[in-house]
């Protein structure tokens, strides 16, 4: 094995996303994911990767031009979707010194430009309405034997 | 978190692959021969991106398969240092923490990187693991649990030599002192702790830094 080009160019979680999902999409069926592939798929549909398209991608670099930002910072903004001040922060490197960048206007882009990820929450309150459901089909039919026991 | 790597491999195409195209034939050998693999000082595989050329196809005198050169690119994951990645906790020990991204699970945390004024508690429900708190001035207690993600700044990524030999020495010890059996049961102790599967590639994480740890802390 020889290594021509170690890095052959940088991809964020979308894009690797992308490729994963036509994998599974695509037009020969018998193409399937490995495991470890299915793994990565799994928890990429779990961040901010899973709701984002190419178009909101680009947009969101052409408006970081703005900002005087490392290619490897705004890679790591679209990966994370830091939607507060603290978060961004952490993502770029000496921020409080660097006066090219404004914070506070950073992360309005970033909340307007990147869609929020599906949260727990949502998927937690999605699950609880389905046993709600399950519920109250159980008591129906419950009360309709009722009925037949009683007719 | 990923990139692509340009990579060029002679191998020999076993003639059970030969029932599909030549270029899916080859794109399945490179898949049991890549996917899921660790190259060292390169990173985890996780995918054959595209093949860029296929050349040969030459049958060595002797052998019942043709050789191949590919080019082809890989998917890698390979964070940076420095990167913010998200991860949830698999294990909580005094040596620290132990964090997985579901298909990655060797992120760890030293102590001497989790948050200033960390301190830990025995957990009451695991034996031998603790729970880690950050302790935030006022008496504030935070806990790290696996209730949310945690966020961590890649600090260094390490591939360890792949070791040699058996510890072979340790094992005649072990033998050798079996007749005590207080002694030997001490020491199995004292092994399985230190004892860790062996992992190609390992990321050390950074939790000290405001923004960073589970992320219902800033959020």
């Amino acid at each position: 094995m020889k290594i021509l080009e170690e890095y052959a160019g940088a991809l964020t979680n979308f894009e690797v996303l992308d490729f994963l999902r036509s994998k599974v999409n695509g037009k020969d069926p018998k193409t399937q994911l490995s495991p470890s592939e299915f793994k990565v798929y799994d928890y990429l549909e779990q961040t901010a990767a899973s709701v984002q398209t190419r178009d909101i991608v680009n947009k969101f670099i052409n408006e970081c031009k703005s900002y005087d930002l490392a290619p490897a910072e705004i890679l790591n903004i679209i990966n994370i979707r830091p939607a507060s001040e603290v978060e961004v922060y952490t993502i770029i490197e000496d921020c409080e010194n660097r006066s090219g960048i404004d914070t506070e206007k950073l992360v309005e882009t970033v909340v307007q430009v990147l869609p929020a990820p599906p949260t727990e929450m949502e998927h937690d309150e999605g699950a609880a309405a389905n046993e709600e459901e399950a519920v109250a089909n159980e008591e129906e039919t419950a009360d309709k034997d009722q009925n037949e026991v009683t007719a | 978190m990923f990139r692509l790597s340009e990579i060029e491999h002679t191998f020999r195409l076993p003639p059970h692959r030969l029932d599909r195209p030549l270029a899916e034939a080859i794109k399945g050998e490179l898949e049991s021969l890549f996917v899921d693999k660790v190259i060292a000082y390169l990173g985890l595989c996780i995918s054959i991106y595209d093949i860029r050329s296929i050349d040969g196809g030459f049958v060595f005198p002797g052998d019942g398969a043709s050789t191949y050169t590919v080019k082809f690119r890989l998917i890698i994951f390979c964070p940076f240092v420095g990167e913010v990645i998200a991860g949830r906790l698999i294990d909580s020990t005094d040596e620290g923490l132990k964090l997985s991204l579901g298909f990655f699970d060797d992120i760890h945390v030293p102590v001497s990187k989790l948050p200033q004024g960390s301190c830990s508690e025995t957990d009451p429900d695991n034996k031998g693991k603790v729970r880690w708190m950050w302790n935030y001035g006022d008496g504030q207690k935070f806990p790290i649990d696996n209730l949310d993600e945690i966020r961590l700044r890649v600090h260094d990524v390490r591939y360890p030599k792949v070791p040699l030999e058996q510890e072979s020495s340790s094992k005649n010890e072990e033998e050798s002192s079996s007749k005590n059996e207080e002694e030997s049961s001490s020491k199995n102790e004292q092994k399985s702790r230190s004892k860790k599967p062996f992992a190609p590639m390992e990321i050390m994480g950074f939790l000290d830094c405001d923004g960073l740890g589970p992320i219902s802390w800033w959020v």
